[in-house]
């Protein structure tokens, strides 16, 4: 997305609670294609706060990604897999 | 198990079952156990403990739906029934209040933290990780479903047995909830507007 012109956006956002559920529902790959045509097109980037609930919202999603998923420790795995083995052999 | 349609297996069908769909889960699932119980031995054990349910449960899997929604499913199951009663998490709040407060106007406009992307990137540490763990285990488990998982909005009213409204805007919430924490944080980290 090209970065619009700051001095020319809404300061305010008079639907911030509608407008954060139908960015919500984009992000969460929800939004019908006309939903998301319109909004990423005809409002956000005319409106300040939420162009930057939008990018907020995508930076919050992308350090979970990086910072909350744990891997299973692999000695676990392989007991699982043990005991499903052990289990069919009954 | 709520379905009624049961297959019949063989062995080398069941083992291969396990082996292609529910193993490649496997570190999803740890996490999800581990956000869930908040302690690495009682996330060993529901993880354990769901791959044997979902393995002695199998002719209840049809092959080609969504094993990842399934496990999921008998995870959230496991830990309601055998672990969240004794759970040592102090969060022993009714849900229903939770809710209704979350729902009120009062707290929307409140919870509208002015957070910058510049603070978040600051935030290489734990943070996100202790805040999304200091959720209330509802708000949390949403976000695990949809931000970390990719669950869309009608599995994951599959996965908890809630309306898909209820999906949407616990999610809402909770992102809310989120927000306020990493603001916290940030203010601490010293980001005067954050």
């Amino acid at each position: 997305m090209n970065s619009p012109d700051f001095s020319k956006m809404k300061k305010d956002c008079q639907n911030q609670r509608e407008c954060f559920e139908i960015l919500q529902s984009i992000i969460d790959g929800e939004a019908t294609p006309q939903q998301k045509e319109h909004f990423m097109k005809e409002h956000l980037e005319q409106c300040m706060p939420c162009y930057k609930s939008y990018h907020l919202e995508v930076a919050i999603r992308e350090l979970l990604k990086a910072k909350c998923s744990q891997h299973a420790p692999q000695e676990l795995v392989e007991s699982i897999r043990k005991k499903v083995i052990e289990n069919l052999a009954q | 198990m709520e379905e009624v349609i049961r297959e019949q297996y063989s062995e080398r069908e069941k083992q291969s079952i396990f082996n292609q769909e529910f193993m490649p889960h496997i570190n999803s699932m740890y996490n999800f156990a581990y956000r869930l119980t908040l302690d690495s031995d009682d996330a060993k054990d529901l993880l354990q403990d769901t791959y044997l349910k979902a393995f002695r449960f199998i002719d209840s899997f049809q092959k080609g739906t969504n094993a990842k929604a399934w496990l999921f499913r008998i995870l959230k199951n496991s830990f309601i029934n055998d672990y969240r009663k004794k759970s040592k998490e102090p969060s022993k709040v009714d849900y229903q209040e939770v809710e209704s407060y979350y729902n009120s106007e009062d707290v929307d406009r409140q919870i509208t933290p002015d957070l910058r992307v510049e603070a978040l990137q600051d935030m290489i540490g734990d943070e996100i990780s202790v805040a999304l763990n200091s959720l209330d285990v509802d708000f949390r488990t949403v976000i695990i479903l949809c931000d970390l998982e990719g669950f869309k909005y009608e599995e994951m009213a599959k996965i908890l047995d809630i309306p898909i409204g209820t999906v949407r805007s616990r999610l809402h919430r909770a992102r809310n909830l989120l927000k306020e924490k990493l603001s916290e944080y940030a203010k601490k980290m010293g980001y005067k507007n954050a």
